[in-house]
């Protein structure tokens, strides 16, 4: 079983639901336990996020591609997007967090994805930035909502 | 659709102003969070409890707004606090280095007696 789809969004905010909404029913349909779907859902929004927010800076509307490939033991997220050639991996970690002081919210995003995936790779390659996030996981073993 | 993930609650416990979030905080949501909590915060609201037992998972833009309100709280020196942070929405807070950020307690019953 292997099952890849891709989506074409446009980089605006909003259009992250369109790859939520499918990688939830991927999820479903083929049983990807549920705390690895919130995971790689919390990874896909910040990856697709950082990408929307920093790839272009021109103000003009761009599309680009996200890949969604589920396997029996990993589901990738990949992103191809043809904006300015950025490392996401290279973002600086956040400081510890204590009261009073604020952590630095803008590497946040990418400390998450360092800890909720197994893989994070960057190449550039043909002009466009190719992102992978990779989760090792046991799919269609777990039926939806057992395992808590 | 973005509407749909998520859902802004809100009940009153005497002079407390408990917000309940249901559904999923990501960055195509997270604003409307940030919005309604310094909404409250500015309209004078001195005591305000986060109830997060019904959120499914929430990203960094989520924490982002919730920094955002706190700090906001302080400001306008309101009392900020979260609760029913359990299962996987803790582990992400954990993750995140971020339980220590807010002030957090078990249950909504335990938040309102420290809110007295």
């Amino acid at each position: 079983m292997r099952r890849s789809v891709d989506f074409r969004i446009r980089n605006e905010l909003s259009e992250i639901g369109i790859v939520r909404d499918a990688l939830d029913a991927l999820g479903r349909e083929l049983g990807i336990p549920m705390k690895a779907l919130s995971q790689l859902q919390v990874a896909l929004d910040e990856v697709v996020s950082n990408v929307v927010k920093y790839s272009w800076d021109d103000g003009n509307k761009h599309e680009f591609l996200v890949r969604i490939t589920v396997q029996p033991t990993r589901v990738d997220l990949e992103i191809f997007d043809d904006g300015r050639e950025y490392d996401p991996r290279t973002a600086p970690s956040p400081g510890p967090a204590t009261p009073g002081q604020r952590p630095r919210p803008g590497g946040l995003g990418i400390h998450m994805i360092r800890k909720l995936v197994d893989t994070f790779a960057y190449e550039r390659i043909d002009g466009r930035n190719h992102t992978t996030l990779s989760k090792e996981c046991s799919v269609g073993s777990a039926v939806q909502g057992s395992d808590k | 659709m973005s509407n749909a993930a998520l859902n802004i609650g809100q009940v009153r416990a005497g002079s407390v102003c408990i917000v309940t979030l249901a559904g999923r905080i990501d960055s195509t949501n997270a604003n409307d969070v940030m919005a309604e909590l310094t909404r409250l915060i500015g309209s004078g609201e001195k005591s305000i409890l986060v109830d997060l037992g019904a959120v499914l998972y929430l990203t960094s833009a989520a924490f982002r707004a919730l920094l955002v309100a706190t700090d906001e709280a302080e400001r306008q020196a309101a009392r900020f606090a979260l609760c029913n942070i359990a299962g996987h929405v803790r582990e992400l807070f954990e993750m995140g280095g971020l339980l220590d950020a807010f002030a957090v307690h078990g249950s909504r019953e335990e938040a309102l007696k420290q809110f007295g």
